[in-house]
């Protein structure tokens, strides 16, 4: 299947698995028989790419139309692309080893802004031009999707069009409408006037942001047939929808190794900082069911011993408990064993866990986010400091060995004694459990900094500065260093800078990201790749401060670079739900929690 | 208890993933057939499956034994027909026969490995294949000649170990029926009493050459056979079963 050229790479690269595509379950249709054919491109490994789910909906849900293709490209490990420039390989999709040149349409999945640089080297391996102005009819229709088209404005010239909210319905539709545009031999300009009628569908040349001479956004103008707003898609009936059953299984292990089936979409809670908490809205539950019959073919037909039950808050799913006994019953014979990835910090959760990992407890994952009680009402987290403590002691008496605990800084309203609280909270957990484990109690804790996102309550707020995130990690650095058998890892103050400019920026960055790309920026997520250096001189050639944009505070009154993007949720609710957040400030505020 | 013990061929469409990897996708496949496949004991109960040698990355190979262990009688071929609807194209079961439940275990068992070893042309240039030729035969014997190669075995926490390799190299020779390409054989020692990675033995050969073109990630390396020993003498492990 592969050519000899490929071949020869292969054998020089690491881990040349990443970039075989003939794993079990993988598509291999004619393309001559076919009406459309995608790539999906995920802008990150293999590894990565393969563990998302959006991937796997995808592709079945396309690869199930007859006359539709997708194929699957991920980016190339550093070796990789190396080998390929040296040896003039064009990037090549893993099923059919066809340039990504040849392809119809080129699907991008936007999951993180750190992936931004990879997006651009990928279009630039498939030697495409980077900018949708410079690229021509022939070539492929560029694509994006997944949760950072909610404002995908600093990628905007890059692309054709942007699909937002969820694909599994819209894409093939749009796929099906290009083969007839296909045929009628209709131009680009054309085809993108017909997908900007479609909901859901953001074509953004047809939108044009106005800013002052202080570039200052003062409003964004729709043109053509174009609406003032595109409002995100949803699938109404999760029973109805497609469900992947026969996801690709990789030969080499990914990051998410396992079956998975989803729940519910969508999450209840409304913590303020949490963009899938608004922007997957509503929630839609998959009946127990359904749940339990795509369990049993997804294991039938990959063969995986793990299932996992996935959504945004699994244990907000009602009668979890009773489903779990339903899914043993059934998959029993199989040995397989189901595992919750989202755990709520109750003493419910608590009992389900203990449930599932019968034998094998080594520690519970659990995020409280904040280590007040007062920030945690700011952000919405709310749980007090007694079901915290409640729930880690059931968790300790049910034989748990110890505790992962997610913590963040640098939310809105957040003071040194907020951040001083974590180390004393952990210390007192330390103090409290560890003479009721055997061994050694373990606990690790992983502090990230908060980075505003769209389409949240807290989309006007600023990100602290750069240096005030080292400083507040300084703090935490300190404290923790005095409190032995303690593991505790901070996020990197850099990427979280750099994904605050990208989550709330606008078209005026896209120099910025060609820039850092040609200066070798990629694989920005990976800390053995990333380079701030890099990125420091992007900035400084192209003259833009980074700062102006993760620091600014937008007013509510301010025309914000994604207004034109919606999310279904009322834009007051974000506006009250803002306020609500300020009135627990600096004094305590109001206590109706 | 049943036990299986299986043969299975690797061609290049499989040849770069792991051994582990491998296992994971023999367990796999197993778990999607409705096999009665036996499990270990304990908190983290696995399927009871070994392969005799681990294969390196980028190997293929045709003879490749493998066992694994039933709590239900299966006979051989059923084992091979229901698996057969499960294996990727690439990876293929070619025989089974029913085992003993308490005969020794295969990996136990493996003494030494014969390797093919082609370089690849990827030119149609036959002049610089016959060039490339006389570099192999030249730096191929001279490596022979050493009493001593020394592989030097990094461990993460202890100190760095260097064993003489050169005993572990039972034989190696340039084939040369092979109508101009350039071919070798080598039967490399193998297994948990010592041996030798055919990797190893390249770059060796690389480096005794001085030519870039002909390094490790130039050769196809295939598995032919894995021996066992009677008395003194080697014998196929596939003539067991």
């Amino acid at each position: 299947m592969h050519n000899s050229k490929i071949e020869l790479v292969l054998s020089r690269v690491q881990k040349p698995a990443r970039y075989l595509g003939n794993e079990w379950n993988s598509v291999h249709k004619d393309h001559l028989e076919m009406a459309v054919i995608m790539a999906f491109a995920f802008p990150d490994l293999y590894e990565v790419g393969m563990s998302n789910q959006g991937l796997k909906i995808l592709y079945e849900s396309v690869n199930t139309q007859n006359n539709l293709l997708m194929e699957r490209v991920f980016t190339p490990a550093v070796d990789m692309e190396e080998e390929m420039r040296k040896n003039n390989l064009p990037l090549f999709t893993l099923e059919s080893a066809t340039p990504l040149k040849n392809f119809d349409v080129i699907g991008f999945s936007l999951q993180y802004e750190l992936s931004y640089t990879n997006v651009l080297n990928m279009l630039d391996l498939a030697g495409l031009s980077l900018y949708r102005s410079e690229r021509s009819s022939d070539d492929p229709l560029i694509i994006g999707g997944g949760p950072c088209t909610f404002n995908p404005e600093p990628l905007a010239p890059f692309f054709d069009l942007f699909v937002l909210g969820e694909s599994e319905e819209v894409l093939p539709e749009l796929l099906l409408e290009l083969a007839v545009l296909k045929k009628k031999d209709a131009g680009r300009k054309e085809i993108l006037k017909h997908f900007s009628e479609i909901e859901g569908v953001y074509v953004p040349d047809f939108y044009e942001p106005i800013y002052n001479e202080a570039e200052k956004l003062l409003k964004i103008n729709n043109k053509a047939v174009a609406p003032g707003r595109v409002v995100k898609r949803i699938v109404m009936d999760l029973d109805d929808a497609p469900y992947p059953t026969v996801p690709v299984v990789p030969f080499i292990q990914t990051v998410h190794d396992r079956a998975v089936v989803e729940l519910f979409r969508g999450c209840g809670r409304g913590c303020r900082f949490c963009q899938a908490g608004y922007i997957f809205r509503p929630v839609r539950r998959r009946s127990a069911e359904k749940i339990v019959a795509i369990a049993k073919n997804l294991v039938a037909a990959t063969g995986y011993d793990e299932l996992s039950l996935s959504s945004l808050s699994s244990s907000d799913y009602p009668h979890l408990d009773q489903l779990i006994e339903d899914l043993d019953n059934k998959l029993d014979g199989d040995r397989v064993k189901c595992s919750l990835p989202s755990l709520r910090l109750d003493s419910y959760s608590v009992k389900l866990a203990h449930r599932l990992h019968q034998g094998r407890r080594s520690s519970l994952t659990f995020a409280p986010e904040a280590a007040t009680e007062r920030l945690r009402r700011v952000i919405r987290k709310n749980i007090s400091e007694n079901e915290i403590y409640s729930a880690l002691n059931d968790a300790v008496t049910a034989g748990w060995q110890g505790f992962k605990l997610y913590f963040m800084i640098g939310l809105p309203t957040e003071k040194d004694e907020d951040v001083e609280a974590i180390i004393s909270m952990c210390r007192d957990i330390r103090n409290r459990f560890r003479g009721r484990v055997k061994g050694a109690l373990k606990l690790s804790v992983s502090v990230a900094t908060f980075v505003p996102k769209a389409n949240t309550p807290f989309q006007w707020e600023p990100q602290i500065s750069l240096q005030e995130i080292i400083r507040r990690q300084q703090i935490l650095v300190e404290g923790f260093r005095k409190i032995p058998g303690i593991d505790f890892s901070w996020h990197d103050a850099e990427t979280s800078f750099l994904e605050a400019v990208f989550a709330r920026g606008d078209r005026l960055l896209a120099p910025l990201l060609e820039k850092a790309w040609k200066l070798g920026c990629r694989l920005d997520g990976w800390s053995e790749h990333f380079s701030f250096a890099l990125w420091q001189q992007a900035f400084a050639k192209t003259g833009i401060d980074g700062a102006k944009y993760s620091e600014r505070r937008f007013a509510f009154e301010d025309c914000l670079p994604w207004d034109h993007l919606d999310c279904g949720v009322e834009r007051e609710l974000f506006v009250r739900e803002n306020k609500l957040a300020h009135s627990y400030g600096e004094e305590g505020g109001a206590d109706n929690v | 208890m049943y036990r299986i013990k299986f043969l299975f061929s690797r061609s290049r469409s499989l040849a770069y993933i792991s051994h582990l990897d491998t296992l994971r996708l023999f367990i796999r496949a197993l778990r999607r057939t409705d096999l009665p496949l036996a499990f270990s004991q304990g908190f983290n109960p696995h399927p009871r499956l070994t392969l005799a040698l681990p294969l390196p990355l980028g190997v293929t190979a045709s003879n490749e034994p493998g066992e694994v262990y039933f709590e239900a009688e299966v006979s051989p071929e059923q084992f091979i027909s229901e698996l057969l609807y499960q294996m990727p194209e690439g990876l293929q079961v070619i025989k089974a026969i029913e085992a003993e439940p308490d005969s020794p275990a295969l990996a136990a068992l493996v003494e030494a490995a014969m390797y093919r070893a082609e370089l690849r042309s990827f030119e149609k240039n036959e002049s610089l294949n016959d060039n490339l030729g006389d570099i192999t035969e030249k730096s191929l014997e001279k490596l022979m000649q050493k009493n001593e190669i020394v592989f030097t075995k990094s461990a993460k926490k202890k100190k760095d170990s260097h064993i003489n390799v050169r005993p572990y190299i039972i034989e190696a020779k340039r084939d040369t029926q092979t109508g101009g390409l350039v071919v070798l054989k080598l039967l490399l020692k193998a297994g948990s009493r010592g041996g030798i990675s055919p990797v190893f033995f390249l770059e060796q050969l690389a480096l005794e050459s001085g030519d870039e073109s002909l390094n490790a990630a130039c050769w196809n390396l295939h598995r032919e056979c894995l021996y066992y020993k009677k008395g003194d003498i080697l014998k196929p492990l596939s003539e067991r079963m």
